[in-house]
């Protein structure tokens, strides 16, 4: 449970530095490694495929995803940023954290659990039986995002 | 729900905090997209963590692989058009999309 901890903490850890590190590409690879520590939660969680979706997927190809967009928007000018905000950001996170740990703390043991069946089948069965629609919705997202970019990348034809 | 659960909904919404922060105080494109990503990783591990208290952990599996998908094709189409504002405006700040000019 420690480790669990430790791990959890390194994931907000490496998430606010995502947010406030300067340096965009910096930013990009705090979050990537946000993305790896939350995958090895999730593998420590008993949910391997999660966390194998969560380090292949997220930590790998939106991390390439983003670094590619910083290159390829590096040349223009540096958005200013408020000053105010390096400053802000930290005292009213370190604030909510505390009123946080207070309200979990005062909510332990109040929140029922609901009754849940117990799951039978492996995770094969649970995805292609129990959750069909959902990896058909999960096709048509992918296919709308390919006709996206498509679309915002198209060149502008001859006749326009 | 286990005292466990609390400790993972604690760190949810210090992610999901974060993000709705860095959202609020943020100027440049990327980086706003950025604080919504730490969002979403706060709700994908509270999917995972709400799974594991209730003894459903496969569902929640298949959901957070469901919400990984999505992400990835949100942030795909969201790169494309932050790219296309670049190339429009030669600048990433949000406050020049407030200008209505054509």
């Amino acid at each position: 449970m420690i480790l669990q901890t430790a791990l959890l903490i390194g994931l907000v850890i490496f998430a606010a530095l995502a947010i406030l590190l300067r340096d965009l590409l910096k930013s990009a690879i705090a979050l990537a490694v946000a993305s790896l520590l939350l995958g090895i939660i999730f593998f420590r969680m008993n949910a391997p495929y999660a966390g194998a979706f969560e380090i292949s997927v997220v930590a790998g190809l939106i991390t390439v995803l983003f670094v590619l967009t910083i290159a390829l928007t590096k040349t223009g000018e540096e958005v200013r940023e408020s000053k105010l905000v390096n400053v802000a950001f930290p005292v009213v996170f370190v604030a909510f954290i505390v009123i946080d740990a207070l309200v979990m703390k005062g909510l332990i043991g109040k929140i029922p659990a609901l009754a849940a069946g117990a799951e039978t089948g492996s995770f094969g069965d649970v995805l292609w039986k129990a959750r069909t629609y959902d990896l058909v919705g999960q096709i048509a997202v992918i296919l709308a995002g390919v006709f996206a970019v498509l679309a915002l990348f198209r060149k502008r034809e001859k006749n326009d | 729900m286990t005292n466990t659960w609390y400790l993972y909904v604690f760190f949810a919404a210090a992610l999901v905090f974060a993000g709705i922060l860095g959202l609020l105080a943020k100027r440049n494109l990327i980086k706003l997209f950025i604080c919504i990503e730490v969002i979403g990783k706060g709700i994908s591990l509270l999917l995972v963590a709400t799974g594991l208290a209730k003894a459903s952990l496969l569902t929640a599996q298949a959901l957070a692989i469901t919400y990984i998908v999505i992400e990835v094709s949100l942030v795909a189409t969201a790169l494309a058009l932050i790219i296309n504002i670049y190339r429009h405006t030669k600048s990433l700040d949000v406050r020049r999309l407030a200008k209505l000019k054509g």
